[in-house]
């Protein structure tokens, strides 16, 4: 799929096909996509663990359930568990001198290893080790852009996924040996959809001029719109939600899996 | 506790309710058939007759008032309320398949009240 295909398919995918497994392959893309994203001071922010539904003993599975996420966590046949490591923080020093020796941090732009030695570690990065809002925040941000990239390499082989809010964190931590530095972001679900991939058509967006701007915030951002045509030819701008028989499909699914309509 | 037996007699009585006539005009219940609202009616009156409340105290039950004064979900009453289905229809004699959708039409009442809760997916 291309690229504007898969930004503009992407949709939260509610109803999974909870017979059919996702191919470890696919996974592995997905977690490559992560592990590509982009990253300051190239530190490992991202941590998932993988989970299949049916592989889970009752204990664990019950733990992750809760009124909120039950149906959820039934129809989607694996789960990935997205954290951050408070700890990214160490070793970013040896990072950054390493992007200096691969000539991604050039002097053209004023790095150097003195640099990074002498004033980058001790005025910028300790200060954020020292820091736990700081640390929080680039935590939650980074390891975001890295599941963003999961959801769209899954978007891209067919999978239809969610993000969900991490509720049972304590239970998990405790059951699938989860350190203690390691802190919770998102519940990816992921699976085969059984709703149709566009799930009923794309969700309402302000348009541009509401969002951005351009030179200062009085200037709304002005849409081309041819621009906004050739997005449409492309699939990331597509047909709208509802589709005329959007909630026909949610009730016939919703049957199939006896879940409230 | 008002609400009669589930028997055709009892249904008028309930759309004096106001969470029943909410459940009831939602989208996906509005145009259904006759025969398929008077059998949910039919299992909400059950789960009144089990609980000993009324319609709109079910839904109340799971609400609580914040200390700013607002409405918000009491997760100890929506709780109650899971064990309040979950035991009624252990009730009727209903295993398997049919369990869970009973369970999770009367789950559908609290929903369309405003209670967020997912019931379990019949995948097996």
């Amino acid at each position: 799929m291309e690229f504007n295909q898969v930004v503009g398919t992407r949709r939260s995918i509610r109803f999974f096909k909870p017979w059919k497994p996702v191919e470890r392959s696919k996974i592995q893309v997905m977690l490559e996509a992560a592990n590509r994203a982009s990253r300051s001071m190239n530190a490992d922010y991202p941590r998932a663990i993988v989970v299949h539904r049916d592989d889970l003993d009752e204990e664990t599975r019950a733990a992750l359930r809760n009124p909120t996420t039950t149906a959820d966590l039934d129809l989607a046949p694996t789960y990935i568990l997205w954290y951050f490591d408070l700890e990214y923080i160490n070793g970013a020093q040896e990072r950054l001198n390493e992007l200096v020796d691969l000539h991604v941090l050039p002097p053209s732009h004023g790095w150097s290893k003195a640099y990074v030695d002498d004033l980058v570690w001790p005025q910028v990065l300790k200060p954020i080790a020292d820091n736990q809002m700081a640390l929080m925040f680039m935590g939650c941000v980074e390891t975001g852009i890295a599941i963003c990239n999961a959801v769209n390499a899954a978007v891209d082989q067919g999978l239809g996924t969610c993000l969900h809010a991490f509720t049972a964190a304590d239970q998990v931590k405790e059951l699938l040996h989860v350190p203690d530095t390691w802190v919770p972001v998102w519940l990816q679900l992921v699976g085969y959809p059984a709703e149709e991939p566009e799930a009923g058509g794309q969700r309402p967006r302000r348009p541009l001029s509401n969002l951005f701007f351009e030179g200062d915030c009085n200037e709304p951002w002005h849409e081309d719109l041819e621009v906004t045509e050739y997005l449409k030819r492309e699939g990331m701008i597509q047909a709208p939600a509802p589709f005329p028989y959007r909630a026909q499909e949610v009730r016939m699914l919703s049957r199939m899996y006896g879940l409230p309509e | 506790m008002t609400v009669p037996a589930g028997t055709g007699g009892a249904r008028p009585q309930l759309d004096g309710f106001a969470s029943v006539r909410r459940w009831l005009d939602s989208p996906g219940l509005s145009s259904a058939p006759a025969c398929e609202r008077a059998g949910l009616l039919d299992l909400l009156v059950g789960l009144c007759e089990f609980t000993g409340k009324e319609p709109d105290a079910l839904v109340a039950e799971c609400l609580r008032t914040t200390t700013s004064g607002d409405t918000a979900i009491s997760a100890k009453g929506r709780r109650r309320a899971e064990e309040n289905i979950e035991g009624y229809v252990g009730s009727l004699g209903l295993a398997g398949h049919e369990a869970l959708v009973a369970a999770n039409r009367l789950r559908g009442f609290l929903i369309h009240n405003g209670i967020f809760m997912q019931g379990p997916a019949s995948i097996s």
